[in-house]
């Protein structure tokens, strides 16, 4: 199992009161699964979202990523975890707009500690694998949408995460660069990556296999996808 | 995160907004230049007194005959006092401790001659101790020995100026000069010396380069005296055997000639190294005072280095909040801060360092005021701005590490 998230309940507290963002939940997913969560703004998605890539704690509950309980991890150790084992791919795409397209997929990996030239070596290969291999040294501003995106799934996948977690990954694109990215999704899926889409549009939430509802800060539903749409 | 990926990291910033950065860095840059020009015209000043002391004699005392009016010397002749005299020298000599070597003086002035040019000058008559006495050096010949005073021969040393004017390209070794009815031949010629611009203590400003040496014995044999009141000699010299001694020995000194001159006040005491050592005190009350309006400005400089650094998280929020999505420490981004401000302070020491050195380099070039730049005081001034970034960029970066990953990603 590579989550397994137990009773858990996420609280704000806004002056002295107490806001429940997230009651009572409990969710499993699997190793190369392909996942999209729903929600309409407001329902606690993006909370999930938060403490599934580590960038946040539950307030009780357990949250096991690899068998390791994220919930009692201090600061660092949780920014090892993001490091390692978290792709983040944002709707906004969050590159830094003064380096270059090598130079942030490289960045993880100054993080993580890894020499100049396997670095280097690795941050070209998740590139070429996002087919921008001739893009290498333009800066986000010299780049479409599409290839933005396409850097920033570069630089979540260079780490070799346990989870590419995608926050509306094409709500900033136009429907056919989108498609694109979708498709992109669905080749790194067959790779045998695990893929947590959040998304409000039930039409980006068909292209993975498991669709889960939230609704208030609860799971609604959680099944199947048994209308897929199909890439070929 | 490695240290080398910050520092290109924060020299990469520093690019990007160049009239941003150098603003950031003015304060530093004026800090560090005026600690080190202020440093240079301490050390400067430092250095001429030194020169000046030294050519006295560290170890040295002096006792000079007042400069007294007709009246005051008619007076003061009643009172029994006979001025000074080589019979104080001897007592000085024989009942002083510590007294490795005392040499007299007298003097008159007057024109020395060769051919047909001609100097005002001070004529000294000398003992042979005198040229080890004080720091004297022939640049010329030799200097007056036992055999010349002993035989009273009419010898004399010249001061630089005196042989540059009458003999210029000549040598002057072995020449005979004119001094009022008697010939002197010239037997070597003194190095140049620093020129007196102001009193020391009781003794006047003057040029020693134009004086000319004779032996003592010829002088008092040669020579007559100014007026029937003057004194035997102008001026005894004693030189202790260790610095420590100087007081002890001048108050004793003091009661002797006192005593020898019947209290008669016509003679004053001088001490060239204590001078030093009030004139050092004095500097360094000054000194501390430019060193504290220099570190003022340094610490100013940080403030806007702070300014600038808290400025900076602000609008960056975004970025910051992105490396700690991709795994960056807080660790991490405090030391990308630091860094930076780090890099602000120490390229602004650079060119303050620069600015400093042309600024005592341009004072010495356009005033007569002398610096020196000491290898320390650059590397004080530089030590201060590397300090002064690490400070001021702690607060800042501190609030950089501290911000929320989950709200600072979100921020716009």
């Amino acid at each position: 199992m590579l989550i397994e998230i137990t009773n858990m309940v996420k609280n704000y507290a806004i002056g002295t009161m107490e806001i429940p963002a997230l009651q009572n939940i409990n969710l499993r997913i699997e190793k190369n699964e392909y996942v999209a969560i729903m929600g309409p703004s407001g329902s606690g998605k993006s909370t999930l979202m938060n403490i599934l890539g580590c960038l946040d704690t539950p307030s009780s509950g357990h949250y096991l990523f690899n068998n390791v309980d994220v919930s009692s991890l201090d600061d660092d150790s949780l920014s090892t975890m993001r490091n390692k084992e978290i792709g983040f791919i944002f709707q906004n795409f969050n590159l830094l707009p003064r380096l270059n397209a090598l130079q942030n997929v490289e960045l993880p990996l100054i993080y993580s500690g890894t020499p100049g030239n396997e670095r280097r070596e690795r941050a070209l290969k998740a590139l070429e694998r996002v087919k921008l291999a001739d893009r290498i040294d333009h800066k986000p501003s010299e780049l479409s949408g599409g290839q933005r995106q396409r850097v920033a799934i570069a630089r979540a996948l260079v780490t070799n995460p346990g989870i590419l977690l995608a926050d509306e990954p094409t709500g900033a694109l136009d429907s056919k660069t989108g498609v694109d990215i979708m498709r992109l999704f669905h080749e790194l899926h067959q790779e045998g990556n695990t893929i947590i889409l959040i998304t409000h549009e039930q039409e980006i939430a068909n292209y993975a296999n498991r669709n889960i509802y939230i609704k208030d800060g609860m799971i609604h539903s959680d099944q199947l996808n048994t209308n897929k749409t199909l890439i070929v | 995160m490695q240290f080398d990926e910050n520092v290109r990291l924060a020299l990469s910033g520093l690019t990007d907004h160049k009239f941003r950065s150098f603003l950031t860095m003015l304060g530093i840059i004026f800090g560090v230049a005026s600690v080190i020009a202020m440093l240079s015209i301490g050390e400067g000043a430092k250095r001429e007194a030194i020169a000046k002391y030294q050519d006295l004699g560290v170890n040295n005392i002096i006792v000079r005959e007042k400069t007294l009016s007709e009246n005051e010397l008619e007076e003061v002749r009643a009172k029994f006092s006979q001025g000074l005299s080589l019979q104080d020298a001897a007592v000085i000599k024989d009942i002083v401790p510590g007294v490795e070597r005392v040499a007299s003086q007298a003097e008159i002035n007057t024109d020395v001659k060769y051919t047909d040019k001609s100097i005002k000058s001070t004529i000294i008559g000398v003992s042979p101790e005198f040229l080890n006495m004080m720091n004297y050096k022939a640049q010329k010949g030799e200097f007056i020995n036992e055999n010349h005073y002993n035989q009273k021969l009419k010898v004399c040393v010249l001061g630089a100026g005196v042989a540059n004017h009458l003999f210029q390209y000549e040598d002057p070794i072995g020449k005979m000069v004119k001094v009022e009815d008697q010939w002197l031949e010239v037997i070597g010629v003194l190095e140049s010396k620093t020129l007196f611009t102001e009193t020391v203590g009781e003794l006047a400003a003057r040029d020693l380069n134009t004086d000319v040496y004779t032996p003592l014995s010829t002088f008092l044999n040669r020579f007559t005296r100014e007026n029937l009141l003057s004194s035997q000699i102008q001026q005894i010299t004693v030189q202790v055997d260790n610095s420590n001694r100087l007081l002890e020995a001048s108050k004793l000194i003091n009661e002797i000639v006192k005593r020898h001159h019947f209290n008669n006040d016509d003679y004053s005491i001088v001490i060239p190294f204590e001078l030093l050592k009030q004139e050092e005190k004095e500097r360094q009350i000054y000194n501390f005072l430019l060193g504290a309006i220099a570190a003022i400005s340094l610490i100013v400089g940080g403030i806007g280095i702070m300014n600038i650094m808290l400025a900076t998280v602000m609008e960056r929020t975004r970025e910051i909040g992105i490396r700690r999505a991709i795994g960056a420490r807080k660790a991490d981004i405090m030391s990308q801060f630091v860094t930076e401000a780090i890099v602000i302070s120490i390229t602004g020491g650079i060119i303050g360092v620069l600015l400093g050195v042309t600024l005592s380099l341009t004072v010495t070039l356009f005033t007569d005021i002398s610096t020196y730049i000491k290898a320390y005081s650059i590397l004080i001034a530089f030590a201060f701005s590397v300090i002064v970034g690490i400070s001021f960029g702690y607060l800042p970066a501190k609030n950089a590490a501290n911000l929320k990953p989950v709200d600072s990603i979100r921020y716009e």
